[in-house]
């Protein structure tokens, strides 16, 4: 196991004439142990930012130590991937197509040298611990996506990596078997206590396996925090869609009160707010009803249903204020709610963000 | 949508003209065939379109003799030729597959150096060629036939491979990488056996245009003994006459070994080949 420390890490790809800055000055630290998540829109660095660490790329500036080892440096590989003592499961997973599972997963331990009958007992070892006992004499085309998922996952564990790297690794898996294998990336992580690099878009692929998250947007680091908080208090509005689902208004403010529109109104989560601002309530922190009370919820006023339907698993429906049809707000339900009908809107009032005009938050708390 | 008539007509058209080419391209060797079983004289004066009246083996018989040994000499010169310049060309083209992505400057450099080495005609490096066998005494020896065939054809096959080589995707060779493994085990164990198909093709390319490569066999041996099919092949046209069933014979008998080749392999030419068309995906 080791630690990974990059310092002011840049990478810039020269496409032409333009100059393309992937990973833009990125300093971080990941504690032994740790499993690091690396959250970002696609094409914003992530991928680059994981594969500088694996050394697949050599950095323009900075540099990456593994504990006090130097790795890489200004325009050079200091140590080579195959030396670094990591493991990766690729986003497509990089199987060998003309080895078996089982002489995939033997793959990193014949290179390294490994007896025969110790790469023989750690393969089976490793493959009944991920289930793939079954499979090992077939190829990678005979199985199926989640196993194909298990066996590169099996290979990367083999060799009991310093790092491993997880390059959205979920992302070619059906949704219907994601869970299961985040759940078991997040007990192997755990059990081994590996220090663990996961990229991904997906929020739930981070919440699931992170301890620790960092936001990538432009290359620049935006924030590092553990996911719930990243969740529940991003640094921008960028962030904010990135965690999920968010309903961003543009609002005016003036003696404390933010006004959605003139009869939907709440009070500020910051005291003296004057001027224009975009309010970020997420569906979940809003409650339709016909009272004007719910426990922990404020009423901000009444609404006018325009359409309410039902998305993975929940009622989502959008409502607009009853003065104002311009505004849009998307709730969630406990079920369907007709169109035309009015309710008061009750918001969870902690749950609020105020981002400036320019999107950076104004609600953030203190960092310790 | 088109019409069900209109999408028949153009099916008819496809066909009918595909028929034509290959007829058109198959008018040499039906007359190479039939004409071999020909008595000289029938040969002389009937068309060459038109088949024997009575055919007889006394052609291939006549010319088999002379033939037997140049045949040897072309197997022993041209299937190491092939080999080698196969491996030693697919070894190049990997070097140039992974070089590319770190310095594409140099990769690119290099390859188009290899390019132009392909291109250039073999009559060109005659001079210099000539000159380097006679002083080390490699003239009419089989080592001084595969060194000067190897000169030529391990670039045309780095060339040909280079193209087959994205069907294998960089991040199997960066897994492999972390895998810890080194660039002789990459290259065997993860890379070849992805681009069999296309290395088949190449071998089959490089094969074909060796055994019938004639200039360098002219110019590199002078002993009758030491003669390979192309230049054997050519004493059949003689100064004061030419036989010309005997020619025929010689000519299938000199075109049958690319031809078997083909026909065994010919497949995995025409999937390298729709490959290629395909993005070179698949293979």
């Amino acid at each position: 196991m080791a630690s990974v420390r990059t310092e002011n890490l840049k990478k810039i790809f020269k496409k032409g004439k333009s100059e393309v800055h992937a990973v833009d000055g990125i300093t971080l630290t990941i504690p032994d142990g740790q499993a690091f998540g690396v959250l970002g829109p696609s094409g914003h660095g992530k991928t680059t930012f994981l594969r500088l660490v694996a050394g697949l790329e050599v950095p323009t500036d900075g540099y990456i130590y593994f504990d006090d080892d130097l790795v890489s440096a200004p325009g050079r590989i200091v140590v080579e991937p195959e030396h670094r003592g990591i493991a990766m499961v690729f986003q497509l997973w990089a199987l060998y197509p003309n080895m078996t599972v089982y002489d995939n997963i033997a793959f990193p331990l014949r290179n390294a040298g490994v007896p025969k009958s110790e790469v023989d007992k750690r393969v089976r070892e490793i493959a009944e611990e991920l289930g793939l006992t079954r499979v090992l004499n077939h190829y990678p085309r005979e199985i199926s996506g989640g196993q194909m998922q298990r066996t590169a996952l099996a290979r990367a564990l083999v060799k009991n990596p310093r790092v491993l790297l997880l390059d959205e690794p979920f992302s070619n898996l059906d949704a219907a078997i994601r869970d299961g294998a985040r759940a078991l990336v997040r007990r192997i992580q755990r059990e081994r206590k590996l220090t663990t690099i996961i990229v991904s878009h997906d929020p739930a692929d981070i919440f699931s396996i992170a301890e620790v998250a960092g936001v990538i947007i432009n290359g620049k680091l935006v924030q590092v925090a553990p996911p719930t908080e990243i969740y529940d208090s991003p640094a921008n509005e960028t962030v904010a869609r990135l965690g999920g689902d968010i309903n961003v208004i543009e609002v005016k403010a003036s003696d404390g009160i933010i006004y959605i529109s003139n009869s939907v109104k709440l009070p500020s989560p910051i005291p003296k707010l004057e001027g224009k601002f975009r309010l970020g309530i997420r569906p979940e922190d809003l409650v339709l009803s016909d009272s004007a009370e719910a426990p922990g919820m404020t009423l901000v006023g009444r609404v006018k249903v325009k359409v309410s339907s039902y998305v993975a698993g929940i009622f989502r429906t959008l409502v607009s204020p009853i003065d104002d049809d311009s505004i849009e707000i998307l709730v969630n339900t406990n079920g369907y709610v007709e169109p035309g009908s009015e309710k008061n809107l009750l918001v969870r009032l902690p749950k609020v963000k105020v981002f400036s005009e320019k999107g950076e938050s104004l609600t953030l708390p203190p960092r310790s | 949508m088109a019409s069900y008539r209109a999408r028949l007509a153009k099916y008819v058209i496809l066909q009918l003209a595909g028929a034509i080419v290959i007829v058109f391209w198959l008018i040499p060797l039906y007359a190479m065939l039939i004409d071999g079983f020909k008595t000289n004289f029938e040969a002389t004066v009937t068309s060459v379109f038109q088949p024997p009246v009575r055919p007889t083996l006394s052609a291939y018989i006549a010319v088999w003799n002379s033939m037997k040994r140049p045949l040897i000499n072309s197997l022993i010169v041209v299937v190491p030729v092939t080999l080698l310049s196969g491996i030693l060309g697919t070894m190049g083209a990997y070097f140039f597959y992974v070089l590319g992505e770190k310095h594409p400057i140099v990769g690119n450099t290099g390859f188009s150096v290899i390019s132009l080495a392909t291109f250039l005609p073999v009559e060109s490096a005659f001079l210099p060629l000539y000159l380097f066998e006679y002083s080390s005494h490699m003239v009419n020896t089989y080592w001084g036939l595969m060194f000067a065939y190897l000169l030529f054809y391990i670039p045309t096959a780095a060339l040909l491979m280079s193209i087959f080589m994205p069907v294998v995707p960089r991040y199997l060779i960066e897994a492999a990488r972390i895998d810890e493994a080194d660039h002789w085990t990459i290259f065997w164990k993860v890379v070849f056996p992805l681009i069999v198909p296309g290395f088949l093709s190449t071998l089959i390319f490089v094969f074909v245009m060796s055994w019938n490569n004639f200039f360098l066999p002219l110019i590199l041996t002078t002993t009758p003994s030491m003669r390979m099919v192309p230049v054997e092949e050519r004493y059949f046209t003689g100064g004061y006459g030419t036989l010309y069933n005997e020619t025929y014979a010689a000519a299938v008998l000199a075109s049958i070994v690319p031809l078997a080749v083909f026909i065994v392999l010919g497949r995995y030419f025409i999937r390298g080949l729709a490959a290629l068309g395909g993005g070179a995906k698949g293979v």
